[in-house]
């Protein structure tokens, strides 16, 4: 069952899960849901607790999933838990399993793999074509400040 | 005055240079000496899924430190994975932030007649545990200094940072929610924070709180 991956994967216990009281106290606070609209003027709606029970219950949550896609890892759902649930670390975990990985994120870990560190001049060529198409490139004037030139130093010990 | 292991971690010695820079020119004035963990490794940042693989990250990075047991990390990542993968507290793990708390800064000019709004963002102040005490570390500074704190509602607001390279309407609307609330100068610590704001903001100014202490410092020219 997914939720057996996905709770390996996020250091969780499935009891940890079956403690959640139902107050969607995490819903109420989660960034996601200032998000408002999508691009395509869909309204974004997520509710946390709702995916905990599902997969719980052994239903199969897609990449489609809105928190899935979209949760900021920021941790207020955890702050507000009244159990802690670390739910960020859930959708990792959901996003690992599923493989959605952006191509900034896929070069990120590269990099990581390569030289046990991120060289952020290799991530960046990396995801030329991606930031290209997706319109980052405009933002290039201001980045002017955060790019260094120098070469990548690879960790002796691994990563 | 102490002697603490430095982790600068990926960002600060890539695109947050300045707060690389920053901090360690702060905690000279303060007589404190930083040493560089040998040989560190990525921490993870908030993109590793595995969560096993994630902390296995930081634990190496303890490894390395050996007998450096207070660790200075200031980006907040890097900061949260290596307090969690310190699981029984063998290492004191600070963020620059609590080396600043209710210290003596030497300011040669003040901030009357400027106005700060303080953005400390997710992880220095979430999850419980493994966030830094004093949650109004900033404003405290800004206020000694003289200056006036606005924009008290959105200090741990989410700039969305993390979704920046992967929807950037995402993180555009809700680092925009945060400037339109804020008043002045915005000031961060987040080398991510930072970017996601300077990226967004029309007209206001992001800087670093090392910026800041800088500036009142003498060290630093403008803000």
């Amino acid at each position: 069952m997914q939720i057996d991956a996905i709770i390996g994967l996020a250091g969780h216990k499935k009891e940890d899960l079956s403690v959640c009281m139902g107050c969607r106290i995490c819903a109420s606070v989660c960034t996601v849901n200032d998000l408002g609209k999508d691009p395509h003027n869909a309204d974004i709606m997520v509710n946390p607790q709702e995916l905990l029970v599902r997969l719980f219950l052994g239903e199969e949550i897609s990449a489609d999933n809105p928190l899935v896609r979209y949760c900021t890892s920021c941790y207020r759902c955890t702050d507000a838990c009244p159990w802690k649930i670390r739910i960020p670390e859930i959708v990792r975990g959901l996003r690992e399993s599923l493989e959605i990985a952006s191509p900034f994120e896929k070069a990120f870990k590269g990099s990581v793999r390569i030289w046990g560190r991120v060289y952020e001049p290799y991530v960046f060529l990396m995801s030329v074509p991606f930031l290209f198409k997706e319109g980052y490139i405009k933002h290039m004037m201001k980045w002017t400040g955060y790019m260094s030139i120098h070469l990548p130093h690879k960790v002796k010990g691994g990563s | 005055m102490m002697e603490y292991g430095y982790y600068p971690g990926c960002s600060l010695t890539g695109s947050a240079r300045k707060l690389d820079k920053g901090v360690k020119q702060v905690l000279k004035h303060l007589g404190h000496t930083l040493r560089e963990i040998p040989d560190w490794n990525c921490c993870g940042a908030l993109e590793y899924g595995d969560r096993s693989e994630l902390v296995s990250f930081s634990k190496q990075n303890l490894t390395k430190a050996g007998a450096m047991k207070e660790i200075v990390a200031p980006c907040p990542a890097c900061y949260k994975n290596l307090k969690e993968a310190d699981g029984e507290g063998a290492f004191t793990i600070l963020n620059p932030l609590e080396l600043l708390d209710k210290v003596d800064i030497k300011a040669s000019r003040d901030l009357k007649g400027m106005v700060f709004t303080p953005y400390y963002g997710c992880v220095l102040l979430r999850p419980e545990g493994t966030a830094i005490k004093n949650r109004n570390i900033m404003e405290e500074l800004i206020t000694s200094f003289g200056g006036e704190v606005g924009g008290e509602k959105i200090k741990d607001r989410c700039c969305g940072g993390n979704q920046f390279f992967a929807n950037k309407w995402a993180t555009a609307r809700l680092s925009t929610l945060i400037l339109d609330q804020s008043k002045g100068t915005v000031v961060v610590f987040c080398p991510l924070c930072h970017m996601a704001l300077h990226t967004f903001s029309k007209e206001k100014k992001v800087i670093y709180l090392t910026d800041l202490i800088l500036y009142v410092m003498g060290e630093q020219k403008t803000l």
